[in-house]
């Protein structure tokens, strides 16, 4: 059956390529390499990337005069994402019987759903931005607008799966995670990964330089 | 924005009243039929010559303990106040009554007033619609396209609209998905079927709820000060924004029939969000009452608005050249501002906000001098 | 066909919650779910009456009338049944039900109830007679065997009974008219009987059922 499809092969194929993918796309990245820095270095370029890893994830001011919106939608999403992957209960749960072996400290029901809410207030936000604004609009591309959608189908399907009760409205949400996971390497969603590497380089860079940034 | 469109809005109104006035003598015919039904019952005459006996001959206080037993009991059981007579050890909800006196009364509302008058007034805000656009068709810009451009919506109104849109879309759809699918859809898909669709209805409509108070909140603090009813707008509400005689109506940014309408969705529907979200709420251990009565108000307060919402749905898009142009891409055409909102298009002259459609197409929310009520920037705050 | 119903005699129920316990065992329902209470009125003043309830098996039920998923089905014993698999808690049945009969698992925020529960007569639910799946989702069913529910076959006084509802009329008759010949023939009501001396009337005054 179809099921059996979706929550067999198709689970483990969709999670092979995630993770070969994956790392397929960060080596050839890492394998480019930096362009040589002739001059001395200040400092060392660890310690710099090291905060800026973490400062960046803070506005700066200028970036709040800019739109509050997209700021604020942008981290309502991207924290009730963060919550919902690997907080809520049912989620764990799968991951602790499916892959790790083990789980973790979860939400509270309502804790999961306000997370829920919040990811898609900041979610739909967003993509009305991207669609309303004409600078997003003129940068946006069909991978783009792929990746928004197919994120907001697994969010909607898994929303309306809640009562956790209906094993066709888990396989749709399970089917429609699954091709998230077989685009993911190969979309704009690596920046869940690449985000490091690219406020690493610019922190050790900056560092090395001797500014503040 | 809608000039003629406010005419049948009046309509609906009425329509509204009428159902409201409906559910309201519905309840109140309900309590009045109130009769008992009589069995035929040997005990009867005995008991009736008990009754008597323990009458005291002599008016006086009654000895408790010589009150005939039962009598009193069913009285204190069917309680007409809904507030739990009876002490229990199980501890939830409502479990110290034995008799729920609103729940009946919730049912014949549900069942008897909401499926069938909902469906009715839903249906036939379509049908009023459709024949609308029949006999009027789709209104013109008189003075064709021009190739000037105004800024009407700045990205961040665009973007809260269409976020309230969105949201309204998928309550509703769920909403009736779970008051009409017993009717319409078990015949179709099966009980099965049908099953998952209304518990996945349920969840997100549950889940998408709060969302729309949010987005409520918003679209009230963006567009509040824009409409604020002023001089001229009776004027727009007696000639019936257009529809009445030939001649054209002048107003502001928004008409009267688009404040009410603003207003109206304000109104109630915050009712229909915070009822909502006491409906979501059993946690709280409200009571049956309160839940039955947040349903009334929830089931009335969101037909409302879904009638008014098809008459504006029906104005923006099909029923009038140029009115989707400003939501969709910010800029509406110089004629079709002239013609509908001409005192707004006026003022926008003066002040020499005018674009060409080149300019329009190319920098949209970032046009040169911005009109006042939009500032520059995409999120306008 | 026999029409089942419950008859709960408020001039016999001595509030034991026997009911409430038998069912809880029998049933094996989760934390939380009572299928039956004992409701005790005017509790501690003069008058006090304790009457059980759970599910009266309406003939014309409210609670199936408002489903929105139309899970309710009579059987041909008039037991107002449901099935689970259909359900989504949504709780009008809760709202529409005088006796306050449905019940759910868990009344968590965002409306996460689970599936309503409540007394099935002990008569299972639409699943195959007395399998494990049935017994997970309703519970026991005694009347595929034979039986009737728990609750009233465990009731000490005879407070509680279950059975087809002309067999119950006929109890209920018989107990109405002795109790009120009694009154008649002591000039009291009968609840007095223990504070008076006895006046040698004896034997009619207690109910042969």
């Amino acid at each position: 059956m179809i099921g059996d499809f979706i929550d067999g092969p198709l689970w483990y194929l969709s999670l092979t390529v995630f993770l070969l993918g994956v790392v397929w796309r960060l080596v050839a990245i890492l394998r480019v390499g930096v362009a040589p820095d002739f001059s001395t270095a200040r400092h060392g370029g660890a310690g710099g990337a090291l905060r800026t890893l973490f400062t960046r994830s803070l506005p700066r001011r200028p970036v709040f005069t800019r739109g509050k919106v997209q700021l604020i939608a942008g981290y309502m999403f991207h924290l009730g994402l963060f919550a919902l992957l690997f907080l809520a209960q049912p989620h764990v749960e799968f991951i602790s019987e499916r892959i790790t072996g083990f789980g973790w400290v979860t939400l509270p029901h309502w804790g999961f759903i306000l997370a829920a809410e919040v990811a898609f207030a900041g979610l739909l936000l967003l993509l009305l931005y991207r669609l309303m604004n004409p600078v997003t609009r003129l940068i946006s591309d069909t991978g783009d607008y792929t990746a928004s959608l197919l994120v907001f189908l697994v969010m909607l399907s898994g929303c309306l799966a809640l009562a956790q009760a209906y094993e066709g409205l888990r396989l749709l949400h399970l089917l429609l995670a699954e091709l998230l996971l077989i685009y993911f390497p190969f979309s704009t969603l690596m920046h869940a990964f690449t985000f490091a590497i690219s406020r690493g380089y610019t922190g050790a860079a900056m560092a090395r330089k001797g500014v503040n940034a | 924005m809608y000039r003629p469109v406010s005419g049948t809005a009046i309509l609906r109104l009425l329509q509204l009243l009428i159902v409201l006035a409906l559910v309201v003598a519905g309840n109140l015919s309900a309590q009045t039929q109130a009769e008992g039904i009589q069995l035929p019952n040997p005990g009867t005459d005995l008991w009736r010559e008990v009754r008597q006996r323990a009458q005291p001959a002599t008016p006086g206080p009654t000895s408790p303990m010589r009150q005939a037993p039962g009598i009193d009991l069913w009285s204190e059981v069917q309680q007409t106040n809904p507030v739990p007579a009876g002490n229990t050890q199980v501890k939830s909800v409502d479990s110290g009554m034995l008799i729920n006196p609103v729940g009946d009364q919730w049912r014949r509302f549900r069942m008897e007033m909401l499926v069938p008058y909902g469906g009715y007034v839903l249906g036939g805000a379509l049908l009023l619609t459709l024949a609308f656009y029949l006999i009027r068709g789709r209104v013109p810009i008189h003075a064709g396209p021009s190739d000037k451009r105004l800024l009407r919506y700045t990205v961040y109104e665009r973007m809260i609209h269409w976020f309230i849109a969105a949201i309204f879309l998928f309550l509703a759809l769920t909403g009736l998905t779970m008051l009409f699918g017993r009717s319409l859809l078990i015949p179709l898909l099966g009980p099965e079927a049908f099953s998952l669709l209304a518990s996945a209805s349920k969840e997100g409509h549950n889940l998408f709820g709060p969302l729309f108070l949010l987005a409520l909140a918003l679209i009230f603090f963006r567009f509040v000060r824009r409409n604020i009813y002023q001089r001229g707008d009776l004027a727009w509400l007696l000639r019936g924004g257009g529809v009445i005689g030939s001649k054209h109506v002048p107003s502001n940014f928004f008409n009267m029939g688009e404040k009410s309408m603003f207003w109206m969705l304000v109104l109630v529907g915050g009712v229909t969000a915070l009822s909502g979200i006491i409906l979501v709420f059993p946690i709280l251990g409200l009571g049956r009452e309160l839940m039955a009565l947040s349903h009334v108000a929830h089931g009335v307060t969101a037909m409302a608005m879904m009638v008014v919402i098809v008459g504006h749905i029906y104005i923006g898009s099909i029923g009038m050249e140029g009115a989707l142009e400003g939501m969709a891409t910010g800029y509406c055409d110089l004629n079709w501002a002239r013609e509908h909102h001409d005192w707004w298009a006026e003022q926008c002259e003066q002040n020499g906000e005018v674009v060409s459609v080149e300019e329009a197409a190319g920098t949209e929310g970032f046009a040169q001098g911005a009109p006042k009520h939009a500032p520059l920037g995409e999120t306008g705050k | 066909m026999a029409r089942m119903k419950f008859y709960c005699d408020a001039e016999r129920c001595i509030e034991c919650n026997g009911c409430v316990t038998a069912c809880k065992n029998e049933n094996e329902v989760p934390w939380g779910v009572n299928r039956r209470r004992v409701v005790t009125i005017k509790d501690g003043v003069p008058g006090e009456r304790s009457l059980s309830v759970a599910c009266m098996h309406c003939s014309d039920a409210p609670c199936a009338a408002v489903c929105p998923v139309d899970c309710f089905y009579t059987t041909e014993d008039g037991v107002v049944l449901h099935d689970k698999d259909i359900c989504i808690g949504c709780g009008y049945c809760f709202y529409a039900c005088p006796f306050g009969a449905p019940q759910f698992p868990a009344d968590g925020a965002f409306a996460t109830r689970g599936k309503m529960d409540k007394c099935t007569f002990c008569a299972g639910g639409p699943k195959a007679d007395n399998s494990a799946e049935e017994y997970r989702k309703y519970g026991s069913n005694r009347l595929a065997e034979g039986k009737l529910p728990l609750c009233a076959e465990m009731c000490s006084t005879k407070a509680l009974l279950a059975g087809d509802a002309d067999v119950l009329s006929e109890i209920y008759r018989k107990r109405i008219v002795y109790r009120a010949a009694s009154s008649l023939q002591r000039g009291v009501s009968y609840q007095d009987a223990t504070l008076r001396s006895p006046s040698g009337l004896t034997g009619r005054a207690s109910s042969n059922e």
